[in-house]
């Protein structure tokens, strides 16, 4: 009996080869920042998945804001993500108002950076590089709320 | 330099779903080679594929609790990064000209949902066995075909200029002969594959 095994694409074809041939091995500090990222999980927390925003109108451009939406079951995080001189910068906005005491922990897999969060509901942070972040949102009383993973570049 | 792949057990998962950080070690030290290799196949640079692995790893640790059926962790890690890879390769490429990355970007390169997970039978599950099958298979091919993927196997950061140049090609020629002889590649495996 024939067996057809399922085809197989050039990227994997490539990657079989090279990994077969063994001659790019993963440099140590992709295995190190691997280990790492065991250490950023937040048990206990719930997830706020990315929601879609309304495109924006008009001719994007580089200075764009973008604006990214985040919803767990009773609370909303939005980021207006800038970039200036390569660095990002956000204006987070927490909804329903947080009571007194909520905090914001905005994180990279190499820094976090904590804020309280205005009575208004707002917080924000500048100058951090580009790549993966995600934001913690502590309130006194709830479990703590976590955003997806997002890569964010200027 | 190919490992076995060994079957991630139900007890490794659990473990690290229990903070265990030897569990995730382990986890990271199995699947680490597999997951380069996917992300670096895509053409890009070191520091785009440590940030495609990197997204990999950081939506494993996301996602560890969804993930019922253990045997399919390693295609999940590699599905995931494929999307990775794609999303920066294609962002290289300048196709990135969609407003809403709630909508793109992250939808993209959310977790694989269970049973869309790519089988990805080549790097799953390559043996050292296998590695060494589909070398024959290339050292029994006519040239160019047999020096270009040696070449472009075992120089990852050669650009297609510095290829064609060994090839004694012109650039524009190295992609579509790249392609063929990927597919005749495909083809022989295809062929050893049906033979009993």
């Amino acid at each position: 009996m024939t067996r057809h095994p399922p085809a197989i694409d050039d990227e994997s074809l490539v990657a079989a080869l090279r990994l077969a041939a063994g001659r790019d091995p993963v440099p140590a500090h992709i295995l190190a920042a691997a280990r790492a990222v065991f250490g950023l999980r937040v048990p206990g927390a719930a997830a706020a998945v990315p929601t879609a925003t309304a495109a924006p109108l008009g001719v994007r451009s580089a200075e764009e804001a973008r604006l990214l939406r985040f919803t767990a079951a009773d609370l909303t995080v939005e980021l207006e993500v800038t970039s200036v001189d390569g660095l990002v910068d956000l204006a987070g906005q927490v909804s329903p108002l947080p009571e007194a005491g909520t905090t914001v922990e905005v994180r990279t897999p190499h820094l976090t950076q904590s804020r309280e969060v205005s009575a208004t509901g707002q917080f924000a942070v500048t100058g951090l590089p580009p790549g993966w972040f995600s934001v913690v949102c502590r309130r006194p009383g709830h479990y703590p709320v976590v955003t997806s993973w997002t890569r964010i570049r200027p | 330099m190919v490992s076995e792949a060994p079957v991630s057990d139900q007890h490794t998962i659990d473990a690290a779903l229990a903070g265990d950080q030897a569990a995730w070690d382990a986890l990271v030290a199995r699947f680490s080679g597999r997951l380069w290799s996917v992300v670096r196949a895509y053409g890009l640079s070191a520091a785009d594929a440590a940030d495609a692995v990197q997204g990999t790893w950081l939506r494993l640790v996301e996602n560890l609790h969804t993930i019922r059926d253990p045997d399919r962790i390693g295609s999940w890690l590699l599905t995931t990064a494929r999307r990775e890879a794609s999303l920066l390769s294609r962002r290289n490429r300048g196709e990135r000209l969609i407003a809403d990355p709630a909508a793109t970007e992250h939808a993209d390169s959310g977790p694989p949902r269970a049973g869309h997970v790519h089988p990805d039978p080549a790097l799953t599950v390559l043996s050292a066995d296998e590695g060494r099958r589909l070398w024959r298979a290339v050292e029994a091919m006519h040239e160019p075909c047999r020096s270009l993927l040696l070449l472009m196997a075992t120089a990852p950061d050669a650009g297609v200029h510095q290829l064609a140049g060994r090839l004694g090609m012109p650039s524009g020629s190295y992609g579509p002969t790249r392609g063929r002889c990927l597919n005749r590649l495909r083809t022989m495996l295809t062929a050893q594959e049906a033979q009993p």
